[in-house]
């Protein structure tokens, strides 16, 4: 397990990550490294492996060479869900909410592993499992807080439109604790009056929560004035790392994007 | 949605199942006319109740497992079949209470239910149904080809009644007693596994088993505790069954009875544990008014001969089915769900 020779060890690195379909390479010895409170853009054109990137370093594939180390724990080739329990949330481009759930029991759902009660307790519910349904509630009641949706708490997700959605998904993984966020596309489709609203939240969750957050997301605009860093991705390789500044001045970044 | 004027004051008030008195009146109605219902009903009337009883701990075992989780499962009857030979072995050879029977009954089920739901993490839909008819297949060929002196082979085994301190629960009242209490903690607890982390595990993994692996679901076993669940609840309504009968056969659990049950959960409505009780009730009575109409049928109209006039009235009952699924295919809770938030906001449109 190597630190990266901080104190604390980063809340995420990808070390020499690639990533092969058949003749295809999707990633070619990609390496980020993510920083405490850090809000991390990964950007590129299409077909560039940025959601590649994600899909291999929560878990969904698995990567030929590299490693995906989570707070200096080495988590390559566990399982979705183990990794979650590791601290990784992630939310979803468009989105896969539970359609036939209320909100308050989608946010619930990623109280999930946080829970401790069995099915024999729950079969009898009684005492221990209501105060933990009760104290897991109240914690999901505040994230509604946070997120502002408290007057659609109990409509079932699919009534919704699409911007709550989306903050409905950013609720499910805030209740998960994680120790780092990851975001594939927050802003798409969204109109910019949502864009705002989804904005200011990601900046708060950052701010108030301190939890670092990797950003994959098409809107420049969006990505230079939300970011600390920029990473660019190009035929899934990295080709350009730096702030917000540096990367709108790249001659390399240019190239990618006007060909 | 709840009508205007309630309003929860806490997270565990919010978490009610019962949360109008209206509802909980309506509720001690309905559990003191099924107290007094020996007293006020006739025997053909408890014997019904009691096949009642017995098929609603199976079907809501059937709705956590297909309703909830989204497991297609076409092998209940097979786990109530485990279910009821575990019991009849149990008691009549070993002489073990029903006290533990029972329990164990469902515990052998569960197992077996197990085994199924390992398949489940791996196919889905279509195949996982064909899977599921496997368990009838391998019950069957289990009870009539190992050794007589095991599981009775196509003979069947006779039960001993039920027996506490010497009463002997041979009476159908008596029996209704009994299953009216186990099938009362059972769906208790059903409501108490939908309402915990399970039961949102089990939605989760139905909706959107991407997105549950994403919030630390392990979705393999969750599909798999889905079966472990569904198949403990039929073999505890197996076991009653066992008691019920006094005597069990592997010809009383095939497919054809696994798939009422899935007609039951699917009339009363998917995803609902009063669904599942409304579709058992409904199924139960549709089938006894055919088998009391039918013989009149049949005596009446005596050269259409008995066996045409019996196959006739499994054809209307599929025919029924039928209709329900395509006019009302979400289930009759769907449609009561839609009644109850119209008179509750009556008289605004929404």
């Amino acid at each position: 397990m190597t630190g990266a020779g901080a104190d604390q060890p980063l809340p995420l690195a990808v070390r020499g990550a690639t990533l092969k379909f058949g003749g295809v390479t999707a990633l070619d010895d990609v390496s980020i490294t993510v920083k405490a409170d850090e809000l991390l853009a990964i950007i590129g054109p299409n077909g560039a492996g940025k959601t590649s990137l994600l899909n291999v370093i929560a878990g969904f594939y698995r990567p030929q060479a590299g490693r995906i180390e989570l707070s200096g724990e080495n988590v390559t080739g566990l399982r979705v869900d183990q990794i979650a329990r590791r601290g990784m949330a992630r939310t979803f481009q468009g989105t896969h909410l539970f359609a036939g759930q209320t909100v308050v029991e989608n946010i619930m759902v990623g109280r999930h592993m946080l829970m401790k009660s069995n099915v024999i307790q729950a079969f009898f519910h009684y005492g221990p499992v209501m105060r933990e349904e009760t104290g897991h509630r109240a914690v999901a009641e505040e994230i509604i807080d946070f997120l502002e949706i408290e007057a659609i708490r109990n409509q079932p997700v699919g009534t919704l439109g699409y911007g709550l959605r989306k903050r409905v998904d950013l609720g499910r993984a805030l209740a998960q604790e994680p120790s780092i966020l990851l975001m594939d596309e927050p802003m798409a489709g969204m109109n910019s009056e949502e864009k705002e609203d989804l904005a200011r939240f990601i900046l708060d969750v950052r701010e108030a929560r301190r939890i670092p957050v990797v950003l994959v997301e098409h809107d420049m605009g969006v990505v230079m004035d939300l970011a600390d860093r920029i990473v660019v991705l190009d035929f899934g390789r990295v080709i350009a790392e730096g702030t917000p500044a540096e990367i709108q001045k790249d001659p390399a970044v240019i190239k990618a994007y006007l060909g | 949605m709840d009508p205007s004027g309630v309003f929860p004051t806490s997270y565990r008030a919010d978490r009610r199942v019962v949360r109008t008195r209206w509802q909980a009146l309506a509720l001690l109605l309905f559990l003191a006319v099924m107290l007094a219902a020996p007293h006020l009903a006739g025997g053909r009337i408890i014997a019904v109740l009691n096949l009642m009883l017995i098929s609603a701990v199976i079907a809501v075992g059937l709705q956590i497992c297909t309703g909830y989780a989204g497991q297609i499962n076409l092998g209940q009857a097979a786990f109530m079949g485990v279910g009821a030979y575990t019991a009849a072995i149990l008691a009549s050879r070993f002489g073990l209470t029903f006290l533990l029977t029972i329990p164990l009954s469902g515990v052998a089920a569960a197992l077996f239910g197990f085994l199924f739901g390992l398949t489940a993490a791996r196919i889905k839909g279509f195949y996982l149904a064909l899977t599921t008819i496997a368990a009838q297949f391998i019950f069957h060929f289990a009870v009539l080809n190992l050794p007589g002196s095991w599981l009775g082979g196509s003979n069947g085994i006779t039960v001993p009644p039920a027996e506490l301190f010497g009463f002997r629960f041979v009476t159908e009242t008596s029996q209704f007693y009994l299953n009216l209490i186990v099938a009362g903690v059972m769906i208790a607890g059903a409501f108490g596994i939908i309402r915990s982390r399970f039961g949102r595990a089990f939605v989760a993994v139905r909706d959107d088993d991407v997105a549950a692996g994403i919030m630390g679901i392990n979705v393999a076993a969750t599909k798999a505790n889905a079966f472990l669940i569904g198949a403990f609840y039929a073999g505890v309504g197996g076991a009653l069954w066992a008691y019920m009968i006094r005597f069990v056969a592997v010809d009383q659990f095939t497919l054809f009875h696994s798939i009422f049950f899935v007609a039951m959960i699917i009339v009363g409505g998917m995803g609902s544990i009063v669904g599942a009780l409304i579709g058992v009730f409904v199924i139960r009575i549709i089938q006894e008014i055919i088998a009391t109409v039918g013989p009149n049928i049949a005596d009446s109209v005596s050269f259409l001969g008995g066996d045409i006039v019996f196959a006739g009235m499994n054809v209307i009952l599929g025919g029924i089915i039928a209709l329900f699924m395509i006019v009302e295919p979400k289930g009759l809770m769907h449609r009561w769900n839609i009644l109850k938030s119209s008179y509750r906001i009556w008289p605004f449109p929404y």
